[in-house]
């Protein structure tokens, strides 16, 4: 018996917040889409990593009052978490910051696809093959079930590790291991530990005397909390030794990332059994939630039209093609010196054309999130997720345009 | 060569140049020795950079009962619990 084979206008892969924003605007343009996840919910960093904060949403402004930079997706998702969890934006240092929670963002999502009847969600499962045959892409979907092939006239790369590239064997780029971003190790912890600033600063001198006294790893020292907004709920997160001193880091290599979600837990354990034990705020702490995935920050990369480089944002350039701005600052995390904020000259947000969307020399393929076209430098600013809402509702756009 | 490592405590000026020299804030060429330290971002992750690099510089070991929101306040505050911890 042959089966048709399933066929759809766009086919979307991964389904961060740039894939799930690209997914949802193509289907509301009436398009039959499908949207491949590999996780059993969508939300990608926000949800499987737990990344707890929307950054990039807003843009960069001195006076009080958050505003947002990118209307639509962007602007309808910081909505939609708002009513959820009832925490407004707020502002740290020169920059403000939505919180958001995991477990809201993995329902909003849910009904956010529901509502799409030509959205087409296949979680659990992965790309095992790419190829461009006549006038549609044929896609390998592996299932536990075993690989079937669908077809779409469109493709958009939004896995964050620009996957579609590696399978067409080139057109990316990555940094050299030594610079690129230490990963983020965020868990959740069930405390009633007070987060008032003199305690915060208390926790952090525990910290540094167990690592002092060898109790502790030094990458427990760049440790930070944050109460979640449910009672008792803590969020940790922890900068894990990225390719400065890790040999052979690969954050596209299994092997590697085994090693990373390894010592994640390890760093974990051994700080909440720490702090537990020596202060009283602390005692009968534990960890009550392991993240999916270590949270990747930067891998590889497209090289499309155009690619966007540091220099463009620190002088705010714009462009006529430009899709979305890019408000966040570079935010490096190459050390364990703690992150390095780069601003842009007074404050202006850069343009993000869509050229950075359309890998070089392939038609019907569009890249979405934190794998767009840039260098390293700007792929600091743009990685963040309020940003990636607003590159994959224009990749969206863009594949049913 | 041994090079002592507690040479004269830091006075806040010296403080402020030190923590630009250091990495762990970025201050303001004219940053104030009374200016805000936790608005200029010293946060709890900044301070357990801060206590790993007075240690290596003044090889004092500030302990959790130093770190507190008075003591961080401004360069002033800072240099004198250096200072204090010094002697």
């Amino acid at each position: 018996m042959t089966r048709t084979r399933e066929s759809f206008d766009v086919a979307v892969i991964g389904g961060g917040s740039a894939g799930l924003a690209a997914a949802v605007t193509a289907a509301r343009s009436g398009a039959r889409t499908l949207l491949i996840e590999r996780h059993g919910y969508l939300g990608g960093m926000g949800t499987a990593s737990l990344v707890h904060s929307f950054c990039g949403l807003y843009l960069l402004r001195d006076e009080p009052d958050a505003v947002l930079a990118n209307p639509g997706f962007a602007s309808e998702i910081a909505e939609r978490m708002i009513a959820a969890t009832g925490i407004g934006p707020v502002r740290m240092g020169r920059l403000d910051v939505l919180p958001q929670h995991p477990v809201e963002f993995v329902r909003i999502a849910d009904e956010l696809v529901a509502a799409e009847t030509s959205l087409e969600l296949r979680l659990h499962t992965e790309v095992s093959a790419v190829s461009r045959n006549g006038d549609a892409w044929e896609i390998g979907l592996c299932g536990r079930s075993g690989v079937r092939p669908v077809t779409a006239i469109n493709l958009i790369d939004g896995s964050g590790d620009a996957v579609v590239a590696g399978m067409l064997g080139g057109g990316s780029s990555m940094a050299a291991a030594p610079k690129l971003q230490r990963p983020a190790y965020v868990f959740g912890i069930h405390s009633n530990s007070s987060m008032a600033d003199d305690s915060r600063l208390h926790t952090a001198g525990l910290i540094v005397e167990g690592v002092r006294g060898g109790l502790l790893p030094a990458d427990a020292l760049g440790i930070t909390f944050r109460a979640s907004g449910r009672v008792g709920e803590i969020f940790a997160s922890i900068d894990l030794a990225g390719g400065e001193t890790v040999s052979d880091f690969d954050p596209l290599d299994p092997a590697c990332l085994t090693a990373l979600e390894l010592r994640g837990r390890r760093i974990a354990t051994g700080v909440i059994r720490w702090l537990s034990s020596r202060s009283e705020s602390w005692r009968g702490a534990y960890i009550s939630q392991w993240p999916g995935r270590a949270g990747i920050r930067e891998s590889r990369r497209w090289i499309g039209e155009y690619i966007l480089t540091g220099t463009d944002l620190l002088a705010g350039k714009r462009f006529d093609d430009e899709i979305a701005l890019a408000t966040w600052p570079m935010e490096f995390r190459e050390d364990a010196k703690g992150p390095k904020l780069r601003y842009p000259e007074d404050g202006r947000p850069a343009g993000i054309p869509l050229r950075c969307l359309k890998p070089a020399g392939i038609d019907h393929l569009f890249v979405s999130g934190r794998c767009i076209s840039t260098d390293h430098d700007a792929q600091a600013s743009i990685r963040v997720m309020g940003t990636c809402f607003a590159t994959g509702e224009a990749a969206g756009r863009a594949a049913v345009g | 060569m041994e090079v002592s490592k507690k040479t004269t405590s830091p006075t806040p000026t010296e403080l402020i140049d030190w923590l630009n020299d250091e990495g762990v804030l970025e201050l303001d060429w004219d940053f104030p020795e009374d200016g805000n330290l936790a608005e200029a971002g010293l946060d709890s992750m900044a301070v357990m950079q801060l206590v790993v690099a007075v240690e290596d510089r003044w090889g004092v070991e500030l302990g959790p009962e130093d770190l507190t929101k008075a003591n961080l306040a401004t360069p002033i505050t800072l240099a004198a619990l250096i200072v204090a911890r010094t002697s």
